[in-house]
């Protein structure tokens, strides 16, 4: 037995002080199990710093205006902002207890947090970084995104498996729409007319139509060789033209590119372990996935949909966001 | 009465220590799923390995190799560096050698992986019954105690000896929830290296 007790602790991360050319952009990764957010510049394709941030850190955005990082720290109940010219933590936010997520209007001007722990959506003033109220939602909410005009918030619900509608205007439920088992993460097309929900249980992808609040079709994964258990979608990325989706596949290790517009797998790309979220870059060149049991980034080369970098981070890489 | 609070604390730790997470594996006792192995599939999207099987065992080199890479105390960067200087120097049989190298590691390191598996599920056995013990004892030291006349010596011995099973009791949780993170450490060297031989084949 004494062989396994010195099995040495995971790799630590690795600091490269490179300076940033001109027109890399900044990725910001945040890692749930060592308290960090790791900044990666998309020029050297290096980890350029790791920022402490509070307990938790899972899910993560930029403000509008790009200046600062939003990093909800679960543990913590709280959602730390960064900014990004100095890189430190210099505020937070009011959410509830436990978030996890959040989503924010077109304008920027407000966030919508789901609250793992409560039972409810957290509405923030992010110029006065106040709470404006809270929207009583699902079992355990889950996955947040907004319309792209602004009107309709969609949360997910782990427990209840439903897709929630919210009036952002009444912020009341306009309608609840049953997915599959443990719905993790929402999509809408850019032109509106879909909403792509994920279930990690049911391992598929239900497609919503979201004047109807119906489920309209549904993208299913199979690799040769996995079991179905492995096959785990969460996060999801779509171009902007509409036409290539992609989709993360947990503990399948894969990525899977999706033809939107016949919501058939079109090929599988080996990332690293545990492919939890995705984000392009804003030129779309790229895109990276947080990769949590191997404890690193891929990095997807868009248009030849192939994987041409990893690049190691801190400790359970969640979540992922790019600024320009 | 200390003692007796100890004794208190030990079976609520022994309760949730017993408690198994998944039904399908009562005597697994890690928070980690247990995902019993690992899938070809989950690790490794090149060519199929169907026809080298386990012939790496006859390749003594690569199986040399297989062991040096498979082995914790090899860094992971100087395990790539390995790799790589291999399949450079592989000439016309990169491709056979890592298909060869790759069938091996994923055989060994599962092997492995089940060997930390079993030790651990065998460990949480022994670990409920260390449990019924400490209760057992608890239950009879509460009785002692509670005699007229008191038996001081007898009180004394047998509180002793419950303060020292329960030590171990703690003890040996500890390490197990430590020995729990091994199977995840060997899978994340299986994929790391395997990618490594995927990228060195393109």
């Amino acid at each position: 037995m004494s062989r396994m007790w010195r099995v040495g602790l995971l790799a630590g991360l690795a600091l490269a002080a490179a300076a940033p050319p001109a027109h890399a952009f900044v990725a910001y990764v945040s890692n749930e199990k060592s308290n960090t957010v790791s900044v990666i510049d998309t020029d050297t394709w290096t980890v350029t710093k790791t920022i402490k941030v509070g307990q938790r850190p899972r899910g993560i955005d930029l403000t509008r205006d790009g200046r600062f990082v939003m990093v909800a720290v679960g543990d913590d109940d709280t959602i730390e902002v960064i900014d990004t010219k100095t890189q430190t933590v210099v505020d937070s936010l009011p959410s509830g207890p436990d978030p996890e997520l959040f989503a924010q209007d077109a304008a920027g001007k407000i966030l919508y947090v789901a609250n793992e722990n409560d039972n409810t959506v957290t509405v923030i003033d992010l110029e006065k970084r106040a709470r404006l109220g809270d929207i009583q939602v699902g079992v355990e909410p889950e996955g947040m995104t907004i319309s792209p005009d602004g009107k309709t918030l969609i949360n997910t619900s782990e427990t209840t498996n439903m897709a929630h509608f919210i009036d952002t205007a009444t912020r009341q439920i306009v309608a609840n729409v049953l997915v599959d088992a443990r719905p993790r993460y929402a999509e809408y097309k850019h032109d509106s007319s879909e909403v792509w929900v994920s279930s990690e249980i049911g391992g598929t992808v239900s497609i919503i139509d979201p004047k109807k609040h119906e489920v309209i079709g549904k993208v299913t994964f199979e690799i040769p060789g996995l079991r179905k258990e492995a096959i785990q979608p969460v996060g999801i990325g779509m171009t902007r033209d509409d036409k290539t989706a992609f989709v993360a596949l947990g503990p399948a290790n894969r990525i899977a590119v999706v033809d939107v517009a016949t919501r058939k797998v079109t090929k599988y790309l080996l990332v690293g372990q545990r492919v939890w979220h995705v984000a392009f870059t804003p030129d779309e060149k790229y895109l990276l996935t947080t990769n949590g049991v191997s404890n690193d980034v891929s990095v997807i080369d868009v248009a030849a949909q192939k994987v041409i970098k990893t690049i190691q981070v801190g400790e359970l890489p969640w979540g992922v966001a790019i600024a320009p | 009465m200390k003692i007796l609070a100890l004794a208190a604390m030990a079976i609520a730790l022994c309760a949730t220590a017993a408690r198994a997470a998944d039904p399908r594996h009562p005597d697994w006792p890690c928070t980690q799923a247990k995902v019993p192995e690992i899938s070809l599939a989950a690790v490794w999207s090149g060519p199929p390995l169907d026809d080298v099987q386990s012939k790496w065992k006859d390749d003594a080199k690569i199986s040399a190799l297989v062991a040096r890479l498979s082995a914790r105390k090899t860094p992971m960067d100087e395990a790539e560096k390995a790799v790589k200087e291999v399949l450079a120097a592989s000439g016309p049989d990169k491709t056979n050698n890592a298909k060869l190298l790759f069938a091996g590691l994923f055989d060994t390191l599962n092997a492995q992986r089940s060997q930390v598996m079993n030790g651990l599920e065998r460990v949480s056995r022994k670990q409920r019954d260390a449990a019924d013990k400490i209760r057992e004892e608890a239950v009879q030291l509460q009785a002692l105690q509670g005699a007229t006349p008191r038996d001081e010596t007898k009180v004394e011995a047998l509180s002793n000896d419950l303060i020292w099973k329960t030590r171990i009791f703690e003890d040996r949780t500890k390490v197990v929830r430590f020995v729990c993170e091994v199977p995840t450490s060997i899978d994340q060297r299986l994929f790391a290296l395997g990618r490594v031989i995927q990228q060195e084949m393109e």
